[in-house]
């Protein structure tokens, strides 16, 4: 049931907006609009901490009063530099591009306009937010920036991204492994079909290196519910097994296999201090972003 | 405990109990593609619930096929039938077995488009094949004259072939007589007097069939009479046999209805069923499938009784005819229509010659006679001449000549002769111009008797109470049977005042007085000249003499002693035979019998009907036995004219109203009849299963279909 205050929120509105572009825009409006005062305003300008010079460093950045005061030369550290850094991993695999019904998006195009539109507020307040594409393998990579301008192409690899290949998350994490330097926030948009069925336990070792993970389970309602009454031939949507099954026999054994899935995921979740959400595709956006943007401030205070 | 069916014929219908495995083959839907990312899961689920779900499919497979299987075999009525009383109390071991298979007319009734006949010869055929190797049999096909059966043998192809090539035939059977002689054949052979005595009889349990006031057949033994053991198989398996018959039929004439006028007379039956409202009843003038109907009514029925329904024919002309009541073909087909063959009067053409004219019509002598042959409704063509004319007519043109109070006929007197003698037919009334000497004279070898003097009772101005009126009436005379009950009035009041005595006849020239007078002097005297007739009225056809021409009854007379003197009243046919009874052909001299044609149509020549047991009768004439109602003709050959068929000779077959009448005989008094339940069984009747010995299971079989219903909506669900 859309929103009447927010109609822009709604998947079924946001899946008539043709290009990410406008649901970016659409959701983001809506996100600040109902954040009303807004608790990133002045972070990104205050002063973080003093470090020792050391040749290489900017000598723009000597705080001469410390000098004075301690005859050392000290470097001064903005908030800029310590501020959140993200990478917004999206699963783009053949699954992702399922929809129970044509009026709704599909889940890579849910979890599209989640990124997006997370990555535009992260870098509205300064934080740098950048893209990992995961198609069986990172299929494209968009390093993290804080710079407005940058929003544009991670919307772009987003819009242009086509679900296809297996699900294989374990690739984003051994990228972020190997090219997140410093602690990073890692955003996981996906809906966890992964052949690794111990992947949340991996994305769980980002967590050991300092970084922190959040993943938003997208699932469409459909895989939630299984609305199948007659015989059926399911195909896989990542390779070419098939099952024929009837609907009706096989649901109850369905959504009790997939109840505990999701349990034991939000468990292993839970257990390894990573941060999870259900993310049904019809449900309006912003129940999904400001809950965790809250979560961020408080985390961030 | 044996497992029995009410309706075996709707045993077809657990072909349905199919359905669910015929949908499952044929019928599956073909599943949907489509793209579904949590294949895992539902491979998972399958690998979980794979169990479980096969259970319920064979279950929910299984509730369908009981539940549609349950509900036909309930449809078809089973009941277990526990052994009881009879298997208990009959010995064990081999029994000789006769087998008595019912041929009669009902057996004919088709009941779920097979007759009945059918089904009862497939259960003798059964029961002969399950007979043990060490049982001899023998058959006894029960239709027409009872048969002498066969000692019991081992022969079984002879005995399987007898009841393959039986036939149910259109008459009555005597069932109990049937079973009487199966009975002597089982106790004949001393061989087997050690062996237990079967009597099986295949029948409809038609209650006509069966005459339960004689003793039952029983076998001599050593210590006196034994009953056999009996075992009825009910061919219509306890359903009733609702028939509606034409059950009997009669066509006499009506003058109202015209010169050949018929008022018909159909009896119409309904036995076995409901009563029933407006049935059409069809009258048609010839015989067979294709008859066309000439008048149809309607006839309102009450449950097993009989009504009358009388219709009115008139023929356009005389000769032989046929006429046919049918209804609406119903399921015994054979009695549903009856046929009468007779003789429709010819156009008689008579001659009235006036002995005494007058100017004055009501004086005139030929005025009552020429008036009441003339009437509308007389088969009569009368032609007047007074006596002066008489001499110039050429009698071979008439077939009755009419003599008024002629005085004399003068050289006439020969030729009528003649004419009589060929066959014509002489009324002679008398008056005041005739002289009984010169009568005697001229006339004497035609009058029945000699005239003697005129006697006159007494004067009409005396009135009605000294005249002489008619007595000693011949009223079974074919010229005089029409009056009956009040008409008879109308001819015993006229008053006749003065009339001629007759003397006795000679020896050789016998004649018949039809009526008296009072005082016993004859008033119609009827005599045979030759192959012609003379009736002889002893007083005058005018007022002069009697009142009777104006009397109802004079009309009628007229035209009857026209009729009879052309000898049109006694070409009766014979009332129709029975199915089974002799027919007498009798055929012209020069005319050979080439074929008889049946009421279906089809010719049976000279050696098929020698075969059929033609001979020559005891008394002249073919003796035939029909065995199917309905007309048959006759093809003669004659010399010179070819073979054709002869209507003079056609005749009808009616079937045994005995047949007609399908009311069952109630199990329970047939059972008794053969003594008790210990010795007779009857199979395949529900009224049977009374005393609690028969188990009804179509209501066990309901509550099954119910609980098939509802585990198969818990399934679903």
């Amino acid at each position: 049931m859309p929103d009447p205050k927010r109609p822009l929120l709604d998947p079924a509105v946001l899946a008539k907006l043709g290009t990410l572009k406008l649901r970016v825009r659409a959701v983001t409006e809506g996100v600040l609009s109902g954040l009303h005062k807004s608790p990133h305003h002045g972070q990104s300008v205050e002063f973080a901490e003093h470090k020792e010079y050391a040749p290489g460093d900017e000598i723009r950045h000597i705080d001469w009063k410390a000098y004075g005061k301690f005859d050392k030369y000290y470097v001064k550290r903005f908030e800029q530099e310590t501020n959140l850094r993200a990478y917004l991993v999206v699963d783009a695999s053949g699954s992702m591009g399922y929809r129970g019904d044509p009026g709704r998006l599909t889940k890579l195009e849910y979890a599209s306009a989640l990124a997006a539109s997370l990555g535009y507020l992260l870098v509205r307040q300064q934080d740098a937010a950048g893209l990992v594409l995961v198609q069986g393998q990172v299929a494209g990579a968009i390093p993290p920036r804080a710079s407005a301008s940058h929003v544009t192409p991670v919307v772009e690899a987003l819009e242009a991204a086509r679900p296809q290949g297996e699900t294989r998350l374990a690739a984003a994490v051994d990228w972020i492994i190997e090219n997140a330097p410093r602690r990073s926030s890692v955003v996981v948009f996906s809906d966890l079909f992964d052949q690794d069925e111990r992947i949340v336990k991996k994305l769980a070792q980002l967590g050991r290196r300092k970084h922190e993970v959040t993943i938003f389970h997208v699932l469409d309602p459909a895989e939630l519910e299984f609305p199948f009454d007659d015989p059926t031939l399911f195909l896989s949507m990542e390779d070419g097994r098939q099952v024929e099954a009837h609907g009706r026999d096989v649901r109850k054994g369905y959504l009790e296999v997939l109840g505990r899935w999701l349990e034991e995921t939000k468990r292993t979740a839970a257990e390894a201090d990573v941060d999870y959400a259900l993310c049904r595709t019809d449900r309006p956006l912003d129940e999904v972003l400001v809950p965790f943007l809250a979560r961020r401030e408080r985390s961030a205070a | 405990m044996s497992i029995g069916f009410l309706h075996p014929g709707l045993l077809w219908g657990l072909l349905a109990a199919a359905i669910p495995l015929a949908i499952h083959l044929f019928f599956r839907r073909r599943p949907r593609p489509t793209p579904f990312p949590a294949i895992d899961f539902i491979l998972r689920a399958r690998r979980e619930t794979q169990r479980r779900l096969r259970i319920r499919k064979v279950l929910l497979f299984t509730a369908r096929t009981l539940l549609l299987a349950a509900a036909a075999l309930a449809i078809a009525r089973p009941r277990a039938e526990r052994p009881g009383e009879a298997a208990a109390a009959v010995a064990e071991g081999p029994k000789a077995t006769a087998i008595v298979l019912d041929a009669s007319g009902s057996m004919r009734y088709r009941l779920g488009g097979r007759a009945l006949f059918e089904r009862a010869r497939a259960d003798a055929l059964g029961a002969l094949a399950s007979l043990g190797p060490d049982e001899p049999a023998t058959a006894v096909v029960c239709g027409g004259e009872t048969p002498a059966a066969e000692p019991p043998g081992f022969d079984r192809a002879t005995v399987r072939r007898m009841l393959e090539q039986a036939e149910a035939w259109a008459g009555h059977s005597d069932l109990t007589a049937c079973v009487g002689a199966a009975v002597r054949a089982l106790a004949s052979p001393p061989a087997q007097a050690r062996l237990g005595k079967r009597v099986v009889v295949a029948t409809d349990l038609a209650a006509s069939a069966w005459r339960l006031d004689v003793p039952p057949p029983a076998i001599d033994g050593p210590e006196g009479k034994v009953l056999p053991e009996v075992k009825v198989q009910d061919a219509a398996r306890g359903a009733a046999l609702p028939n509606l018959a034409v059950v009997g039929l009669d066509a006499e004439p009506d003058p109202a209805a015209g010169p050949r006028g018929y008022r018909v007379t159909a009896a119409v039956s309904s036995s076995g069923g409901e009563a029933r409202k407006d049935v059409p009843l069809g009258l048609s003038a010839s015989a067979g499938p294709g008859a066309k109907t000439a008048i149809r009514a309607f006839v309102d029925l009450p449950a097993g009784g009989t009504v009358r329904k009388a219709l009115s024919y008139a023929f356009p002309q005389g000769g032989p005819a046929v006429l046919q009541v049918a209804l609406p073909e119903d399921a015994l087909a054979m009695d549903d229509a009856r046929a009468v063959a007779l003789v429709v009067p010819r156009e008689v053409r008579a001659l009235v010659v006036d002995g005494a004219p007058s100017p004055v019509r009501y004086r005139d002598e030929a005025y009552f006679v020429e008036s009441a042959l003339a009437s509308p409704a007389s088969p009569v063509r009368p032609k007047l001449v007074d006596a002066d004319a008489f001499p110039a007519e050429d009698l071979s043109k008439y077939d009755v000549v009419l003599l008024l109070n002629v005085r004399s006929v003068g050289g006439k007197a020969a030729e009528l002769e003649r004419f009589v003698e060929n066959g014509g037919g002489l009324f002679l009334a008398l008056g005041d111009e005739v002289d009984p000497e010169a009568y005697d004279r001229e006339l004497g070898k035609l009058l029945p008797m000699p005239l003697h003097v005129v006697k006159t009772a007494a004067s009409p101005a005396e009135g009605g109470a000294r005249a002489a009126r008619f007595a000693d009436v011949a009223w079974d005379h074919p010229a005089l049977s029409i009056f009956v009950g009040e008409a008879r009035e109308g001819f015993l009041g006229a008053r006749t005042y003065r009339y001629v005595l007759a003397k006795p006849g000679p020896k050789g020239a016998p004649a018949t007085v039809l009526a008296s007078f009072d005082d016993g002097a004859p008033a119609l005297v009827e005599a045979r000249r030759g192959r012609g007739r003379v009736l002889l009225f002893t007083s005058s056809a005018d007022r002069d003499w009697t009142d009777w021409p104006i009397r109802t009854s004079f009309l009628p007379a007229m035209q009857r002693f026209a009729g009879f003197l052309a000898g049109g009243l006694e070409e009766r046919r014979e009332p129709a035979l029975v199915v089974g009874a002799q027919r007498t052909i009798r055929l012209e001299p020069g005319e050979k019998l080439v074929a008889l044609v049946d009421p279906g149509g089809r010719e049976r020549g000279r050696a098929e009907l020698e075969r059929m047991g033609l001979r020559e009768g005891e008394h002249g004439g073919l003796v035939v036995t029909p065995r199917e109602p309905g007309l048959w003709q006759v093809k003669v050959a004659a010399q010179g004219k070819g073979d054709r068929l002869e209507p003079r000779l056609a005749f009808a077959v009616s079937p045994d109203p005995r047949e007609s009448d399908t009311r069952r005989l109630e199990p329970r008094e047939l059972t008794a009849y053969f003594g008790g339940e210990s010795h007779a069984k009857i199979e395949g009747d529900a009224q049977a299963a009374g005393a609690g010995r028969t188990i009804p299971l179509w209501s066990i079989l309901l509550v099954l279909a119910l609980a098939a219903f509802f585990l198969e909506g818990l399934l679903i669900s």
